[in-house]
């Protein structure tokens, strides 16, 4: 019974982890850059959700669809600013590092300008109050309806990367720039759209992080990059698909743990990671089994 | 030449110095001798979390530390005996981010850069620790006004003062009598890995032990815990009667909330941080979330009317909370605190060295009594003074909020407890 509850959790938190650090991955797939940023941006869906529930009287979930464009336009227009100058750096990696830490930093302290230090949270009554009885089991509605909208971000993604001209290009620089370059992909404007596809997955994943990670305080940002990046690379740096993998062996990791060694629940699912970058440097889909 | 110039400013200087010692000893006994030496302050230096997750709790307790200093600023500055007069109060406070290694390069750097004449640590056990060590070494009295791990007051450290709470492993001694004295025999006790909460745990523990009880749950989670919902079903799957969840507000709030969208229901929840920080945990989890929901009572829900120093609670809720007294909460009283010790001390001290203000707060031992209770601390520097009753929130204004009555021991309750909750 314990057992069966904990595969479901680990189940619907994989498919939110998974959300949480798909963006990170599809920006450091086609980039290589490390946005140290990236839980700063998920900091800033959570207010989006708990500016919409309070201020605007809206479902919290609405936030992911007003934050579409704002998301877009903002992650876009910074990577537009900014791609450049990393592009003519002589180390662009550790450039993009020192240069998203920086903006890590100030979001951090803008954050906290405009929301105050306190704690803020989203009733999960928003989203439905009665648990929800599967299998015997009773689970909060809330953990269903955010493993939904994930899936449903989820797949748009992959649509958007499988099904539309411009995912195409981006799974082709993926790949390799150099040869999209030479059969005339605009590798610049395909890196643009990528930032802002990847601030906007950053951005639902805080509206949804609202009632998984127990609320929002601007300081979150730097523990919840650091989650993102082990599920990116459970899975596989720069392997979207792989992220849906890593996103559920991290989910089923943490839960089994907090069921079975509470103690040790902070610890088991870095364990994990550390065996797996031992067994499998490359995450659980390597490059042979890459699928861009 | 400019060499020669300066080694004779030096000797005057010195000779200068010289004298003015000389007279100050051979006057010492009298007040304008004294009066003559006295510093043109008295700094007290602290920190305070801008930014992270102590800032929640670091803050109220700076500003009642703040409302103090400017309280005795008006009347000319603190009463210091050594010197028969009030000399002014300034403060020096850094922020240290909710980062124990900042608060630890800080500390430092109040002692031996700032040279301040008293040290105040922030909020908690977290981030007091890197403090007491430091104290310890400089020989500097840590004024402590919430750190209350139980492992920074020990015989070979006379250094540290425990202004307000008890230590934390002294807090649940109520907690468990009402356990026993509502027959509760299935308890669950989930708390998280640090010294506070580990104190806590372990005194529930054994306590509960010795009265035959063993607890059905008692687990440790790591203090960055913020999901719980698997540990809820984890734990009603054991039935207890009482759920004791020990942790800071940003373990509390996604506890009480995950615990109301969880559906299961626990006849006794129990948490530590409603009582302190009523208003940020309602904001955050609601009324419903919030209530019947257990926790210790704190000032100024306790209320003091008469003191032997400082002001009664209600003139405190008065002046500091503008007459609301959801403007006010126990940290708030916490720094307020602080300062009346720090008073007490600067009164009685024959002079402000370290050992001097140290043996003054020793003497007033049993003596102080304030808005936050009586001041009692042991020779290790612990407060003994204090113990915390049992609260409880109880719905209010028709349900549409929580007020937070004081159920257990009777010599202390205010209302009448709701066990099981509803």
């Amino acid at each position: 019974m314990l057992f069966e509850f904990a595969v479901v959790a680990g189940i619907l938190f994989g498919v939110y982890y998974a959300l949480l650090g798909v963006g990170l991955n599809l920006v450091f797939g086609v980039l290589q850059v490390v946005n140290l940023a990236h839980g700063d941006v998920v900091m800033l869906g959570s207010y989006l959700a708990f500016e919409a529930y309070y201020a605007w009287h809206l479902n919290p979930l609405w936030a992911v669809v007003i934050g579409v464009v704002p998301a877009l336009v903002a992650g876009g227009a910074l990577y537009a600013g900014v791609g450049p100058r990393l592009a003519r750096a002589a180390d662009p990696e550790m450039l993009s590092l020192v240069l998203f830490f920086g903006i890590s930093q100030i979001i951090e302290a803008l954050a906290t300008v405009a929301f105050g230090n306190n704690q803020r949270s989203v009733p999960a009554s928003s989203l439905g109050a009665a648990p929800l009885r599967i299998l015997g089991e009773r689970y909060p509605r809330d953990w269903w309806v955010v493993a939904g909208v994930s899936a449903f971000v989820l797949a748009a993604l992959f649509a958007y990367l499988y099904a539309s001209p411009v995912g195409r290009a981006t799974r082709a620089v993926m790949s390799s720039p150099r040869e999209s370059a030479a059969v005339g992909i605009d590798v610049r404007r395909v890196s643009v759209a990528t930032f802002g596809v990847g601030t906007f997955l950053a951005a639902s994943a805080g509206v949804l992080g609202v009632f998984l990670l127990g609320g929002v305080n601007p300081t979150e940002g730097v523990s919840i990059t650091v989650t993102a990046f082990a599920v990116i690379v459970l899975g596989g740096l720069g392997n979207a698909p792989g992220t849906v993998l890593g996103g559920l062996v991290f989910g089923l990791a943490t839960e089994l743990t907090q069921t079975y060694a509470s103690t040790w629940s902070g610890l088991v699912p870095y364990v994990l990671l550390l065996v797996v970058m031992l067994a499998r440097p490359k995450g659980l889909l390597s490059k042979s089994a890459r699928v861009a | 030449m400019r060499k020669h110039k300066s080694a004779k400013l030096t000797a005057a200087l010195a000779g200068l110095a010289l004298t003015a010692a000389a007279c100050g000893s051979s006057g010492a006994s009298t007040g304008a001798s004294s009066s003559a030496k006295a510093p043109a302050h008295i700094t007290i230096g602290t920190l305070y979390s801008g930014s992270g997750s102590y800032a929640t709790s670091s803050q109220p307790q700076l500003a009642g530390l703040e409302f103090w200093i400017s309280h005795e600023n008006a009347k000319g500055g603190a009463y210091v005996g050594a010197y028969h007069k009030r000399i002014p109060l300034k403060l020096v406070d850094y922020n240290d981010q909710s980062s124990s290694s900042t608060a630890a390069v800080q500390y430092n750097q109040l002692i031996t850069q700032d040279k301040v004449n008293i040290l105040v640590s922030d909020f908690g056990s977290v981030l007091t620790a890197p403090a007491v060590t430091i104290a310890e070494e400089h020989k500097v009295v840590l004024f402590d006004p919430t750190g209350t791990g139980t492992s920074f007051f020990t015989p070979g450290n006379s250094y540290i003062v425990l202004t307000s709470l008890p230590t934390s492993g002294v807090w649940p001694d109520p907690l468990v009598s009402f356990i026993e004295h509502e027959k509760i025999s299935r308890v669950a006790i989930v708390y998280d890995s640090n010294d506070f909460d580990a104190s806590q745990a372990t005194t529930i523990k054994d306590g509960l032990t010795k009265a035959g009880i063993t607890p059905v749950v008692y687990e440790a989670v790591p203090t960055s815990t913020t999901s719980y919902g698997t540990i809820i079903s984890t734990v009603a799957a054991k039935h207890p009667q009482a759920f004791l969840e020990l942790g800071y507000p940003t373990n509390d709030i996604p506890f009480l909330q995950n615990l109301q969208s969880s559906g299961d229901h626990f006849g006794m929840v129990f948490t530590a941080f409603p009582g302190q920080l009523h208003s940020l945990l309602e904001s955050n989890v609601g009324e419903k979330g919030l209530a019947y929901t257990f926790s210790y009572g704190f000032p100024p829900q306790i209320s003091s009317s008469k003191v032997s120093e400082g002001m009664t609670t209600a003139r405190f809720v008065s002046a500091f909370g503008h007459g609301k007294a959801s403007n006010v909460n126990f940290l708030d009283v916490a720094g307020y605190q602080a300062g009346l010790v720090i008073e007490e001390a600067l009164a009685h001290a024959s002079s402000l060295s370290q050992s001097a203000l140290r043996a003054a707060v020793a003497s007033q031992s049993g003596k102080l009594h304030t808005l936050d209770g009586s001041f009692d601390i042991n020779s290790e520097g612990a407060q003994l003074g204090e113990r915390l009753p049992v609260s409880q929130m109880l719905p209010a204004n028709g349900a549409t909020t929580t007020k937070i009555g004081i159920v257990y021991p009777a010599s202390a309750a205010n209302t009448a407890v709701t066990y099981p909750a509803p």
